[in-house]
């Protein structure tokens, strides 16, 4: 229960270079199927231009005066055409697929890696909202982007210019009038961008507080109605159910303003290309045939072009996305010293170690020694904020100590490096996590070569077997988010059994087994102790039956180590714990010689 | 204790969509006209391109071309226009029926009787929110597929006016094409389906691993986790290669149909004009015409999906509606002092259960069972139903189930052991039930031991309380929201299990607040705490066994412990 560290930051975002640079090693890492997509997008987009071109000499034949011969000649090319560019068409989407999707999965698998390996002390200070969104909401925005658009998206770009070429490959004069439009969207883009970046930012925030409102008073039915706030959380719900509302609508305004200005510049590249057109035939450089492919030309264009202008906003999006997710991809890899230097034994050191939250807080462990013998069980005994749960993480390596140091066998942490430090050193702590997936899956997480024997073993040793077996598909049964829901009790048990697995030499449990009742947190308490048997143990006592069991009990108060004894020597003294002991005996407080309680805390 | 009397309240999905369309009627109506005044311009762009084509370039006429192009820039005006209005009262339609659905929907949820409409927790959450909003998308699919209708008659028209078999040819042909793409439209949905769920089966594995990136490191799991998502990505990775090839499929289905199809019209449209049935114009009108129709059509299929889709939502929306009431209360005021009578109760399971409580008493309940500690919570907070329960339960001389429930729970305040906090700042999470100044939060926050939170931290009060109080720990939430029930300072306040999450020298520091806090109340307030923890068995004046539904045992905590050796093995020690 110790205060949440208060210096946060965000992880990194990538600069626009970086950004790309990390998307052009994706791209070379599966070169031959970008280039085998832009070939059959390019072949795909090519072969559509055939039937308005092909269209526009039928039209020539007709006003010649030609016979059946030229149509159906036309046709035949047309069909060809239809034939060559479904297959080229289809292999584009394939192509542009496969390679988008592998080079996101190697991006977010990176990113991943990143994150799960990143070092206790940075991990400390981000915040799990912060990594949470990168390794969630940003991979699912990038994928969006890619699965819904993004075979869309290029194979429009590539008909945009392959069009725009074919009109020009019919006359210059008649590409240089469909170009007319250009500006007319250029202008459209580059009124509507900067106008509703700042209101999607709002009615973002505005959607985001709306669905606050709407959760928080759901989630929260029972407090709602028992201190009567059903009408101050209606109304709240109305209240920004309207504002979110309100906002949408106006950026919806805007949007259809921007619509009318892409119209208008359909409307100026259409009437431009008929109307050069319409000289052009007149002064003989072009033929009726060919102002009709032009035109047709242009008026296949509007589909994608507003696709494109469109999905603007999006493409946006994603690129934010991915820059959040190259951030973080770019972050190196850690180091591991690699000193050879193993522990010569399972015992622990603590020296004067002194751990300070932020800037002027106090010491939240102050000049703190502390030696366990190897096999030795020493309970750590204190009020909330003594510092019982930063000592622990010290020890296992996971707050570094302002000051001081921390020996395993002889051996400093930070020489150890992360890695062997996690194969020495085991902390369950107070935070229980149910991994979702199979209860057999969950185990292997600490030891993957595991098999149901050894599975099982570990589950009886801490005494869960029962359960287990009388869970609906025994081990494989589905746990976690979306499965089956296991009490506190049982996620405890589970925690104390992947201890089991993974037979560390030292143990660090901060376990909170109060949770579970008075009968649950007695056979957790005998599931510990059959799970720490011969290890050197570190237990941080939420009750003090578990500080009875141990071989020393250290009891502190402040950051400091205030007394420590055998539970038998530290009564019969008659100082703190005595009095501690005599409270939790059930005995009235405030009757000891030491005063209540309250006086340690 | 049945159906909402409130004859608005839709009774079933057609008076649900009838009352949208009749609430919104102004706004569908406009849209409506408007959106199929667009399509209908839509419809005519290549009929304009066919008329300047053969009018103007063909003739070479000036005259002519300056009416074509005036033309072409009015039909734009129409199309525009029609369209930026059009769908502005379409979407004001649609939002403001979600506004409606989502507060008609939060107030049923919230409201004080209860509902029992048998969702859970997160489904109600679910159809305020989403379902509100797809239910609403109703108003869009009308509006939007009456325009469809609109183009396609519009494009009827033109092809007919053309040429009568042409144009029957047409009309006949490219329904059929759409109908044959439907086929693999659907293998690919379903391929598309499976490729989401891959995905968001390997994010969700992404972000459950994350959540529990403590947990990992703590038990050096890490290189184990990242080795799992590699194979979950991986999966999702052949998932949508696989989409995306039978999407490619698809796509190439389409465009080469729709070639086709262009080809066959182009040769008959070509033939009759060799013949001279054709004008070139008219030429050009039935290949362009033949190339928009696809448009409408396809988007007719996707509005049929639409009114599925809000189809669904609404009946999720109409049974939490007219979800029955979880109780009917009375609408009796206290008669006299907030005194708890409980005489043989039978609810759930309890078993004869009897309890009282007095005006400044102290009392712990020893529940051997956590059964009988919700029910009995259920019962003191009025969501008990009057026909499941036995016995009397009063409260102030009244029978809880005939007390006004906003007496009841002023007068009764039940903490309830899942501790929610609102998001906001410590300050209004503890004012939420009281009218206090700061030195009278202070010391709610002392008597709870919780007063580290403020000291130790530079905003004090102000000190912010995320979305689900995430920014606290276990122990930090249970504390606020016990000092939130003695900031309420109710005259009966019943607590359950309030230090599961905090150690032994803290419970005792809050056993002593709390009796303290309640005694000092003016007049003494009653506290009824359910609990296993000693250091607050031993501060109350009298505990209470309840084993079996019934209570067993009582006397003083001592006197318990020396006298039954079964007690001394429930109290969590």
């Amino acid at each position: 229960m110790s205060a949440a560290p208060r210096q946060t930051e965000l992880l990194p975002t990538a600069s626009a270079r970086r950004t790309w640079a990390v998307l052009g090693e994706g791209v070379r890492a599966s070169r031959r199927t970008v280039a085998l997509a832009v070939a059959a997008v390019l072949a795909g987009g090519a072969a559509g231009l055939v039937a308005p071109w092909v269209l526009g000499d039928i039209v020539d034949a007709v006003a010649a005066g030609e016979g059946m011969d030229a149509v159906l000649r036309s046709v035949a090319l047309i069909a060809v055409a239809a034939v060559v560019g479904g297959v080229f068409t289809g292999l584009g989407g394939w192509f542009v697929g496969r390679a988008g999707e592998t080079i996101l999965a190697r991006l977010r698998e990176r990113v991943m890696d990143r994150v799960l390996h990143m070092p206790a002390a940075r991990l400390e200070r981000v915040r799990l909202g912060d990594l949470l969104s990168r390794v969630g909401d940003d991979v699912a925005v990038v994928t969006a982007g890619i699965a819904r658009n993004g075979a869309d998206l290029v194979v429009a770009a590539a008909t945009v210019l392959l069009t725009a070429a074919g009109m020009t490959a019919l006359d210059w004069r008649l590409g240089l009038a469909g170009l007319c439009a250009m500006p007319v969207y250029v202008l459209a883009l580059r009124w509507y961008l900067p106008r509703s970046g700042p209101y999607y930012a709002r009615e973002r925030v505005a959607m985001g507080e709306r669905s606050h409102a709407m959760i928080g008073a759901l989630r929260g039915r029972s407090a709602v109605r028992a201190y009567r706030l059903e009408a101050e959380h209606e109304g709240r719900v109305g209240d920004r159910s309207r504002a979110a509302m309100d906002i949408t609508l106006s950026v919806f305004r805007l949007f259809t303003r921007f619509g009318a200005r892409l119209n208008a510049a359909e409307c100026a590249g259409l009437a431009a290309v008929l109307v050069t057109g319409f000289w052009l035939v007149r002064a003989d450089l072009v033929t009726v045939g060919m102002v009709t492919s032009a035109a047709l030309y242009f008026h296949r264009l509007f589909g994608p072009m507003i696709f494109l202008v469109m999905s603007f906003n999006e493409v946006q999006s994603a690129g934010a996305s991915l820059a959040r997710l190259a951030g973080v991809a770019d972050l190196p890899a850690e180091p591991e010293p690699d000193t050879g230097r193993d522990p010569e034994d399972s015992s622990l050191r603590v020296e004067e170690v002194v751990h300070t939250y932020g800037n002027g807080a106090p010491p939240a462990l102050d000049e703190v020694s502390l030696e366990v013998a190897p096999g030795e069980r020493v309970a750590l005994v204190g009020a909330s904020g003594a510092g019982k749960t930063t000592l622990a993480a010290v020890v296992c390596g996971l707050r570094e100590p302002t000051s001081g140091g921390v020996y395993l066998g002889g051996v400093p942490l930070a020489e150890l490096g992360e890695r062997r430090v996690r194969e020495h050193v085991y902390l369950v702590s107070q935070e229980t996590h149910v991994f979702s997936g199979t209860l057999l899956e969950d185990l292997a997480l600490a030891r993957p070569e595991a098999g149901e024997a050894e599975a099982l073993a570990a589950l009886e040793r801490v005494g869960a077997l029962e359960w287990v077996r009388a869970l609906p598909e025994g081990l494989h049964t589905v746990v976690g988010e979306g499965g089956h829901t296991l009490t506190s009790e049982q996620a405890q048990h589970l925690a104390l059994a992947r201890l089991v697995l993974a037979d560390p030499p030292v143990a660090v449990l901060d376990e909170a087994t109060a949770e579970a009742g008075s009968s649950g947190a007695r056979r957790l308490e005998r599931a510990a102790l059959a799970a720490t048997e011969g290890r050197t143990t570190l237990v941080v006592a939420h009750r003090l039956t578990q500080a009875q069991a141990a071989d020393r009990v250290v009891v502190m108060d402040g950051g400091r180590v205030v007394e420590q004894g055998t539970h038998d020597g530290l009564v019969a003294a008659g100082g703190r714990y005595a009095a501690l002991w005599r409270s939790w005996q059930g005995a009235p407080a405030g009757q000891g010689p030491s005063g209540t309680p309250a006086a340690l805390g | 204790m049945n159906t909402p009397a409130d004859p608005r309240v839709p009774a079933d999905v057609r008076s649900l969509r009838t009352r949208t369309l009749a609430r919104n009627r102004r706004d569908i109506a406009l849209g409506t006209a408007l959106l199929s005044l667009h399509q209908a311009a839509e419809a005519l762009v290549p009929v304009a391109i066919g008329v300047t084509v053969d009018r103007a370039v063909f003739t070479g006429d000036p005259l002519a071309l300056a009416w074509c192009t005036a033309g072409i820039v009015a039909l734009f005006t129409v199309l525009a226009t029609a369209y930026r209005f059009g769908a502005r009262f379409t979407l004001r339609a649609a939002e403001n029926e979600a506004h409606l659905l989502r507060v008609e929907t939060a107030r049923r949820a919230l409201d004080p009787r209860g509902e029992r409409s048998g969702l859970r927790a997160g489904e109600v959450l679910s159809v305020a929110t989403s379902d509100a909003e797809q239910a609403s998308l109703y108003t869009q699919a009308w509006a939007r597929s009456i325009a469809m209708v609109t183009a396609i008659a519009v494009t009827t028209a033109a092809l007919l006016a053309v040429d009568v078999p042409l144009g029957l040819g047409v009309l006949l042909g490219v329904p059929l094409f759409m109908l044959l793409m439907r086929f693999p439209a659907e293998h690919i949905a379903r391929r598309s389906e499976a490729k989401q769920a891959a995905a968001a089966g390997a994010t969700a594995l992404a972000t459950d691993l994350v959540g529990g990136l403590r947990v990992l490191m703590g038990i050096g799991a890490r290189h184990n986790a990242a080795l799992r998502y590699r194979r979950a990505s991986a999966r999702a990775l052949e998932a949508s290669v696989s989409a995306a090839a039978s999407n490619g499929l698809y796509r190439g289905l389409v465009t080469a149909g729709g070639a086709l199809f262009l080809a066959c019209v182009a040769g008959v449209a070509g033939w009759m004009a060799i013949e001279g049935r054709l004008s070139i114009g008219e030429l050009v009108t039935v290949v362009g015409l033949a190339q928009f129709l696809a448009e409408p059509v396809q988007g007719l299929g996707m509005v049929g999906q639409a009114f599925a889709t809000a189809r669904a939502s609404a009946l999720r929306i109409v049974r939490l509606l007219n979800a029955p009431d979880a109780v009917a209360p009375g609408g009796h005021p206290l008669r006299t002092e907030p005194v708890v009578e409980l005489s043989g109760v039978t609810y759930k399971s309890l078993r004869g259960l009897d309890l009282s409580l007095a005006p400044g008493e102290f009392v712990g309940v020893l529940a051997t069972d956590p059964r009988d500690a919700e029910a009995l919570l259920e019962l003191l907070s009025g969501s008990a139903g009057r026909e499941q329960v036995g016995g009397t339960a009063a409260v102030g001389g009244v029978s809880v189930h005939d007390l006004d429930l906003a007496a009841l729970r002023g007068a009764v305040l039940v903490e309830d052991h899942g501790a929610t906090l609102f998001e906001g700042t410590l300050r209004s999470n503890l004012l939420v039930g009281a009218d206090l100044d700061d030195p009278g939060l202070l010391s709610a926050l002392r008597a709870a031991a919780a007063e580290d939170l403020v000291t130790g931290h530079p905003e004090g009060l102000d000190r912010p309380v995320a979305d689900r109080a995430a920014n606290l720990s276990g122990g930090q939430r249970q504390r606020v929201a016990l000092a939130r029930a003695l900031a309420a300072d109710p005259p009966v306040l019943v607590l359950h299990d309030p230090t599961t999450a905090v150690d032994a020298v803290t419970e005792g520091a809050i056993a002593e607040g709390v009796a303290r806090a309640r005694a000092g109340r003016d007049p003494a307030g009653a506290t009824l705490v359910i609990t296993s923890g000693p250091a607050l068995l031993a501060r109350a004046d009298r505990v209470v066994v309840v084993d079996g539904g019934r209570a067993t045992a009582q006397g003083t905590h001592e006197s318990l412990a020396e006298e039954h050796p079964r007690y001394g093995e429930a109290v969590l020690r």
